[in-house]
Formats: C-alpha cells, structure tokens, sequence
C-alpha cells in the first residue's frame, strides 16, 4: 500500500481510521444515521438497487459501463473488491492498470490530467494534487450516501482546506478500509527470550532487544534502502508519540503554520533510536534492505520485531502462520502516552473522470456492503471503516488480523493515532527523512543533526 | 611476436579470470532463480530441487506474453521506420552531397551526447498535448529520433564509400534519383542497414527511462521498461525476480549470439564512425 | 564521435573528385539534385527536429521559470542555475558523476588495453574468440538487468560476500551497496562491467591495424614489452582511445538506469547521479525549472568534456 515499494518516497495516507474502530466496538458513540440506515442499507444495496435514491446501483446504471481504474500492483484489496462488485453489478466492469506506489506518486498529477483520466486511483499525498484541480471534490456524495455521519476522524485526513492544509475542508479522498501499525513479533523467539507478555514501556522493550542481541537473534527487521524509502521512520514516529503527544506531530504533518519537527521531545526519541542503531538492534545491512526483502526475512524467523503495518497481515499469516503477534509500541513510563501511524487506504476520482457517480457508488459500496467489508478484512487485513453501528466483520480464527484489530479501541482512547511524518510534504520522504535515517545508520549523522536537517528540508520545499 | 611461456599463461589466466567475472553474476543469478520461491539464497548454490516452475511462475506472474508482444511492436515500428529514413538521408549526405550537409552534420551529433533524461520533461509535456501520451507511439517516435544522428552518420559513412562510377553508369542509362536510390544504392547498402537494424532492436528492447516517463502502463513499454515495474512489484521473491530477468534479457543475448558477428561488427564501426 | 571524418582519409579524395564531377553537371542538373536530396533528408530531420531538438530548447525555456509542471510558470531568469550550481545536494550530483568516470571509463579503457594486448599476443585461437564473446555479453542486456543482476550479486548474502569469505576476507564483508564508502564504487564497478568488453573490442581492432613490422623493428632494437607497449601500440591507438574515453565519459555522466535500479541514490543520497535527480525533481518533487536547469548544466559539461577529446584526436590524427 505505501512506502514499500521501490523508490516509493511517500507513505501511508494520513492518520486516524481506529477511532471508527472503537466506535464500532462500543457503538454508544454512534450518531443516530436516520435517514438511510446504513446497517441496512449495507445489506440491501446489493439486491434492491432501486430502493433508495442515495444507494441504489442507479449510479452506475443498467446499461454496460467500464470504470478505468488504476491500482498499486501488490495489494490485492481493490482487486478483490472490484471483482466482487462487478459479480453483483454485471453491467459495471473495469479495466484496471496498476503499477508500483513509487510510479503511482511520480506520475499521479500527470494520469489525473491526462485525457482519459482514471475513475478510480489509488492516491499518494493528495495536497498537491487537489491544489492542481485534479481530484474530484467529494462533498456533494458525503452528503447523498451520509458519509458525514461516519465517526469524523475517518474521513479527517481526506479532507484539504482552501489554503492547502490538511485535516480540514472539503473531501477529495476515500478510504477503502483503515489500516495502523505497529509491532510484530515472532513468538517462537519470544519465548526463546522469555518474553511472555508485550512490553508496557520503552525500557521494557528495549530490554528485549538486549536480550535478543544476547541470544544472537536480530531483535528488529527493518527496511531502510532508497529504492522503499527509510523503513527507519516506523520506530522512530512510535517514539516520537512515547516521548510527546501526538498533536503536534500531526500538525507538522497538516503543515499547520509555524509547525516544527525539531522539538526536545523528538531529540529524545531520535537518541533512543541512535542508541538501538549503535548497539547493532538493526541488520548490518539495513541501508540496503527493502521493504519485502525486511518482510520476507521476517516472516522466515531471521528477527525478533519487525515495525510493520496490518496490510502485512496476510503475508505474515501465509508465511508465517500462527507464529506472528503484534503489539503497539508502548508509552515512555507504565500508563503514559502513546501513538502509532494509522491511515485509510485513500482513493480518489479525477476531476474530469466519466463516471464519477458510479466511482463514488462503488466507495459506498466498499464501505457498508457486507461482503465488501468481509474481503476487507480477509484479504486486506484492516479495518473497513464506514458507518459507526456496522460490524466489524471477524477475521479467521489464529489470523493476526485478530491482534491488529483489537488494539484499536486503545489507540483511539489514547487519540494515538497520527499520520505519517513522512507524508508532511511532497519530498520529504525521499530528500529527508530516507537520507538522514540512512546517515545515522552510517554513523554520519547524529540525532539532533538528523531533526535539524529534516526541518530544514520541511522549511525548503514548503516555500517552493 | 615471440612470447615466452610465462607470459603466455599469465595472460591467458587473466583472461579466464576475467570471462569468470563476466560470467558469474549471470550464473548467480541462474541458480538464485531455481531456489524455492520466496526464499533467500546464499551466493551460488546448487539447490536441492531445482525450481524450474519459477520460470513459467515468473512468465505468468509478470504477463510476460503480454510484455514481450509489446517490446516486439515497438520493434517492429521503430527499426524499419528509421533505417528507412535515416538510409535516404545518409544517401543524400553520403551520395548526392547536397548542398548545406556540412550543416547538418554537426546537427546530429549533438544528438549524440544528449542526455536523455535532459529532455524527458518537454517530451513528456509535448506528446501529452499531442495525445499520445500512454501509447507505444510515446515511446516510439522519440527513439527514432533520438537514433537518428547515430543512424544517419552511419549510413552517410557507408554511402561514402560507395564508388561514384556506379551511380554515374546508372544515370546514363537514365535514371532517375529515387531509381537510383531504390535499385542500385539499397540493395548495396543490405549489410550495412541489416547490422544496423540488429543495433537498434537490442537499444530499443533494452530502453528504459523513455519507457518509464511516457508511458504508464508496464504492457506498453520496452522489455527494458517492463523490467523495471517487475522489478518494483516482485522485489519480493528474490528467485522470481532472478527468473523474471533472465527471461527478459534472454531474447537480446539470443540475437546476439545468432549475429554475433554483424552485432560486434556494427558496434565497433559504429562507435569508431559515431 | 565523429570519428569518422579522420577514420576513412581516402573518402577526401573522393570528395574532390565527386565535386569536380558535379561541377561539370549542367547547373540546373545540381540545383534539382540538391532539391531532391534534401527531400531524401526531410523525414529524418523532421523527426529528429521535433522529437530531440524541439525538446532540447524547451529544457533551455523550461529551465527560466519555476514550474510545477501543471500551474502558470513563473519566470525567475537564472535562478535555477543558481540552485543548481550552489545546493550542496544537487552539486554533489555533479561530483558524483566525475566519480564514476574512473568507474566507467579508466577501468575500462586500462583494463581493456591489457586484456586487448593479451589476446592479440597469447590467445589468438578460440579462447581469444570466446572471450571476445564473453566479455561483449554485458554490453547487449538491458542496464536494469545489469543492475538487478549485480544487486543480487552484491547484496550481504550474495555470491561477492561468499567468495570473500572462501579466501578469508569474511571481516569486510558487508552489503556493499548500503554502505557509504562502497555504494558508488560498486555502482562504478556495474558501469566497468557493462563496459569492459566494448573497449577492449575496439581497442583490439586498432591494434589489429598496427603494422607487424614496427613492432619487429622494436624487438631488434632490443625494447622489451614494456617500451613497446608505450612507443608503438599506445600511440598507434590514439583514435580508438578517443572513441573508448568518448563514449564511456557520456555513459557515465548519463547514467541512470543502473543507479534507478541497483541504490536509487542511497544510501543518504552518496549515489545520488544528475540522470536520477532530474528524474526525481521534474517528476517528484515538481520542480520542473530545476530539473530543467540540471539538464542543461549536463548538457554542456558532456559537450565541453567531449570536443577537446575529440578536437584532441583529430588534430593528430590527421
């Protein structure tokens, strides 16, 4: 879904997703959705088209209409979804193209604006792309389908302001579904190392990794090559929101005025990730590893901890069936705050796309149809979002699935979620974060240097 | 030239560990793509099972079919469409002399030191708004272009040399210039369009950064092109990786075993005429 | 590159004689002549014009504005070239591409000498041959796969690391296309790979030309293998020299496919070419003027790098 892939510079979308997790476990939250019942509506969509004006298949017709749509190749989601719908809209087919995320960030802005732009794309940062007038602004179907009764912080980080911030304003992205992240680990190591529970606090984690290095085991799989992007930044935002809150991290990466990476709670953080490099808790090799190298040697019982999302979470269950837990990377001190990356899996619809309705059905579709929040959850491992009072569908029994979604509730009650700092602007990833992370692993860049320098990129490309 | 013994084997073991150079990458890469798939060899290793699946795996995994119909119609557009005009235009540099082709000349081989990636951006822009962006022609008519100082200059150099008397005896019996182009100078200059046309297929099947800027969709680009979207998505398993590659560059190491010859041939007099 | 002038000398004489013979053509004969042949040139000029040159001066136009490559260009003069020629990061780039000219072209062309001069001297039968196959075979597949092929080959468990390992070097293995001392020297050593067996072609075909009797002239003098080598062949080479350091000096300041794919810049952007940079910032970080002004920088350092070499070799070649 992000980074991973190849020269991929930028990351997961943006932040939230589990608050609409904890509402859908303890639905007391749940705004009273009256006009059109979503929970009912997910079941009757499919087979009485008709029904309501906001739901019905009318979007897309009866006659034969084929949405281009173009995927990143590797996450099987909107593949599996597309073909669900289009066993239950025959009329409506798709002729999909996908390529790698890298591609998809570097050539977005031009498909959007090319002549026959996509119906349905998976999104990189949408910022630039929406001050472009590339994407389809989505106010008018949150209002039609009631996607503005949904918990807000679903669709808080598809919405761009007049001015170019994030966080507030108009929707121009959907999640397919919700992904977070965090901590997994390889329990037959685990156990080998006496570690029965997860940690509760920094100093207990990282008197695993001693523990690990002692008994030859490499304690964290990590990714940080160019060609993925500095895999380096998942720990490091986990300690970012152990050492400080989280908000103002999201606002740095809101591009909120006067915002700044380079705070005495970051230097702290950033010095217990130098200091975990200096001990030898990463592979040598990490500058060179990419991101499913990093999984694949995970998955094969080469490392204690791999900081990963739950988009992996099929992966692990296939390679590594059973023997793969998660955790969220505790708080500082016992009962302290804490914060993990959390995002939907954004997409959009150009500006100028033919079927825009009928994207914007299928979104819907996505969201509140009980098969579509079914495969969600199988094949794509996170949470399906919608409507706060619809189920979350149950994962296979032994999935780890089952780990990544029961941590939700928490992260939403600590308001721990955060997008992702690499998403702050269009280069930082790749000009920032990525070169620094490497540096320090190369032992050529020390923490508050690194900070400096990130904000230093940040300050550059926000006055382009 | 007398050479002593010892030199004779100092030299010739230099060679074998050179050719072993060469080779080993290659065969790593063999043995690395019989391994189980998703798994994480170590340097060459002879494994257990023999994958050989991995091949067809990677053939199906990366719609290969779908890629190599692709790079061939790019071929098959691109390489006759420049011999054919950049042969007329060597023959009029070459044979007829115009007038001005000392201009034109230096022209061209600018063309030669560009750096492709210096004009990406405007290609990109102006083949979007002429429409034909995200089709083969993206590719296609940029790389004719860009063949042509190296093409022309080679086929100037081969109507350089052909004896003046030839066209002069023609003339007499009456024909015309385009007469004289098709009947008497092509069927000369066969050798030289044909080790032309081995170059520019394997520089089109191996192009790369045009077919990553222009066009989008990895089933209409280069094999080049294509093989870097495979490597971008199945980076995962290292041995289809390995399989998918070898696959890919196979058919290029197979036109130039076949024509070694004319390939080696056309690259030297190329690079020496270029 | 435009060897060719000096590599044919009887095509001077020819040249006279053609003119001398279409002097005695009747005027009007040359004016349609010339016509004609100018329509024989007009389709690859035309292709040529709008395909390369047309995009050239837009890099030159581009490279004035900062542009985003969708809003209204705004027109800031040299700005860009400021940028360019003062951004530790983007100068950087520009050494990093002298670099690998050792890579690329000193490798080669030393390398390519030495094996050169042993197939003519002791592999004159089918293991020269075979090695001439060999060696080319880089040269024919695509750089991705040359770049794909040594990353596994490099990578910490690669075949690299085993055979160090084998001879008792396991202290400095390492995944060299991580590290900051080695990527660039290993993205240099994928170049010289690529490029051995095309220098040492060329290099053994001059070779080919050089009078047997110079050298046997040498031997009665008593001059080793050594003067030889300097005297004779060196000099004798002069030409194919300027062909193999002109087009590996362009390979190396346009490198890009094989950076792409074996580091993409890293690690902390120590393999970070002009090829790759202009890529990211044009179609990454949407400063089209920037990458622009790169480009046309690149431009003119291959340009003022190459006609010396060339002007060089032709004024004693002739």
């Amino acid at each position: 879904m992000f980074l991973a892939f190849n020269r991929s510079r930028k990351v997961l979308g943006g932040l939230a997703a589990i608050a609409l997790v904890a509402s859908a476990c303890s639905s007391s939250t749940a705004t009273a959705t009256p006009a059109t019942s979503p929970t009912t509506a997910a079941s009757t969509v499919a087979s009485a088209p008709a029904s309501s004006p906001a739901a019905g298949a009318t979007a897309c017709g009866t006659a034969p209409v084929t949405l281009s749509a173009y995927f990143e190749t590797g996450f099987q989601i909107p593949f599996s979804e597309t073909a669900e719908f289009t066993k239950e809209f025959p009329n409506v087919t798709f002729n999909i193209t996908s390529d790698q995320y890298a591609n998809i960030s570097t050539s977005a802005a031009r498909l959007l604006a090319s002549d026959t732009p996509p119906d349905l794309i998976r999104l990189p940062t949408v910022v630039s792309l929406v001050k472009d007038k590339l994407l389809k602004n989505l106010d008018s179907y949150a209002t039609t389908y009631g996607w503005d009764k949904w918990p807000a912080s679903e669709l808080l980080q598809n919405r761009v302001s007049a001015t170019g911030e994030r966080g507030s304003g108009s929707l121009y992205a959907f999640g397919l579904n919700y992904s977070m992240t965090g901590v997994f680990y390889n329990k037959k190591l685990a156990t080998q190392i006496g570690m029965t529970t997860p940690p509760t606090t920094v100093a207990d984690f990282e008197a695993l990794l001693a523990k690990a290095k002692d008994a030859g085991i490499t304690p964290i799989m990590q990714w940080n090559a160019s060609k993925s992007g500095g895999g380096l930044v998942f720990p490091l935002q986990d300690l970012m929101a152990s050492y400080g809150p989280t908000q103002p991290i999201n606002d740095w990466v809101f591009d909120k005025a006067g915002a700044t990476i380079d705070t005495a709670a970051n230097l702290t953080a950033t010095q217990h990730l130098e200091t975990w490099i200096k001990n030898g808790y990463f592979p040598s090799d990490v500058n060179s590893i990419e991101y499913a190298d990093a999984n694949t040697r995970f998955t094969s019982g080469k490392a204690l901890f791999l900081f990963n999302g739950d988009w992996s979470n099929a992966d692990m269950d296939k390679n590594a069936a059973g023997n793969v837990g998660f955790f969220v990377f505790p708080s500082a001190t016992a009962g302290g705050s804490f914060g993990t990356m959390a995002s939907p899996l954004q997409y959009g619809i150009a500006a100028s796309a033919k079927h825009a309705d009928c994207a914007a059905f299928f979104f819907n579709w996505v969201a509140t149809n009980a098969a579509a929040r079914q495969i969600n959850v199988t094949i794509g491992g996170s949470n399906p979002g919608g409507p706060a009072d619809l189920p979350v569908p149950p994962a296979a029994s032994g999935s780890v699935t089952n780990e990544t979604l029961a941590v939700g509730p928490a992260i939403a009650k600590a308001n721990g979620q955060m997008d992702f700092i690499a998403n702050a602007t269009g280069s930082i990833y790749a000009s920032g974060w990525t070169p620094e992370l490497q540096k320090m692993v190369g032992g050529k860049e020390t923490a508050a240097g690194l900070l400096k320098a990130v904000q230093a990129e940040y300050v550059k490309e926000q006055n382009q | 030239m007398k050479i002593d013994r010892r030199e004779l084997y100092s030299g010739r073991i230099t060679l074998l560990v050179l050719m072993a150079l060469t080779l080993v990458p290659f065969v790593s890469m063999f043995t690395t793509a019989l391994h189980p798939s998703g798994s994480y060899p170590v340097g060459i290793e002879w494994p257990a099972d023999p994958q050989w699946g991995n091949f067809v795996d990677a053939f199906n995994v990366a719609n290969m079919g779908v890629l190599l119909a692709s790079s061939l119609f790019i071929v098959a557009l691109v390489v006759p469409v420049s011999l054919v005009i950049s042969t007329m235009a060597g023959f009029a540099i070459g044979h007829l002399r115009i007038a001005g082709a000392s201009l034109l000349l230096p022209l061209f081989l600018f063309g030669l030191t560009l750096p492709y990636e210096a004009i990406v951006t405007p290609l990109y822009q102006f083949e979007k708004a002429i429409g034909i962006l995200n089709t083969r022609l993206a590719i296609s008519l940029p790389l004719i272009a860009l063949y042509m100082p190296f093409a022309v200059y080679w086929m100037r150099a081969h109507f350089v040399s052909v004896p003046r008397e030839i066209s002069e005896a023609a003339r007499v019996d009456g024909a015309g210039v385009w007469a004289l182009f098709l009947k008497v100078h092509v069927p000369l200059a066969r050798p030289a369009i044909a080790s032309l046309g081995i170059l520019m297929t394997v520089w089109t099947w191996n192009q790369f950064i045009l077919a990553l800027v222009l066009v989008e969709d990895p089933t209409q680009r280069t094999a080049a092109g294509a093989l870097g979207a495979f490597q971008g998505h199945y980076a995962t398993d290292i041995p289809l990786l390995c399989a998918g590659s070898l696959l890919i560059l196979l058919p290029t190491v197979i036109v130039f075993v076949a024509f070694q010859r004319q390939v080696i041939a056309a690259l030297l007099q190329g690079s020496v005429k270029g | 590159m435009n060897a060719a002038d000096r590599s044919m000398p009887e095509t001077s004489a020819q040249t006279d004689g053609q003119r001398r013979s279409l002097r005695t053509l009747p005027f009007g004969k040359v004016r349609r002549d010339t016509l004609l042949g100018w329509l024989f040139v007009l389709p690859a000029l035309a292709v040529y014009g709008v395909f390369v040159l047309f995009p050239v001066a837009m890099t030159v136009n581009y490279s004035l504005y900062r542009w985003d490559g969708f809003n209204v260009p705004k027109w800031v003069g040299l700005d860009n070239y400021k940028t360019v020629l003062t951004d530790p990061e983007l100068v950087n780039t520009l050494f990093n591409a002298f670099r690998l000219i050792f890579f690329f072209t000193v490798i080669p062309v030393v390398l390519g000498l030495v094996v050169a001069a042993v197939i003519r001297g002791s592999a004159t039968g089918k293991l020269g041959h075979l090695a001439r196959t060999v060696l080319f075979l880089p040269q024919v597949i695509p750089l991705v796969a040359a770049g794909i092929v040594w990353t596994v080959v490099l990578s910490l468990n690669g075949i690299a690391n085993q055979f160090l390992t084998a001879i008792g070097l396991k202290g400095i293995t390492q995944a060299w296309l991580g590290s900051f001392d080695w990527a660039l020297a290993a993205v240099g050593m994928i170049g010289a790979w690529v490029l051995l067996g095309l220098c040492t072609l060329l290099l053994l075909t001059g070779m080919s030309k050089i009078d047997k009797a110079l050298y046997e002239a040498a031997r009665i003098d008593g001059a080793g293998a050594f003067r030889e080598f300097f005297a004779i062949t060196l000099p004798s080479l002069k030409q194919e020299l300027a062909v193999c350091i002109t087009v590996t000096v362009i390979a190396a300041l346009r490198s890009f496919d094989i950076v792409y794919v074996s580091t993409a810049g890293g690690p902390g952007n120590s393999t970070m070419v002009p090829g790759l940079e202009i890529y990211d910032l044009a179609f990454f970080g949407r400063s089209v003027g920037t990458a622009s002004a790169l480009g046309v920088v690149l431009i003119l350092i291959i340009l003022v790098l190459i006609l010396p070499i060339q002007w060089l070799s032709r004024e004693t070649g002739e």
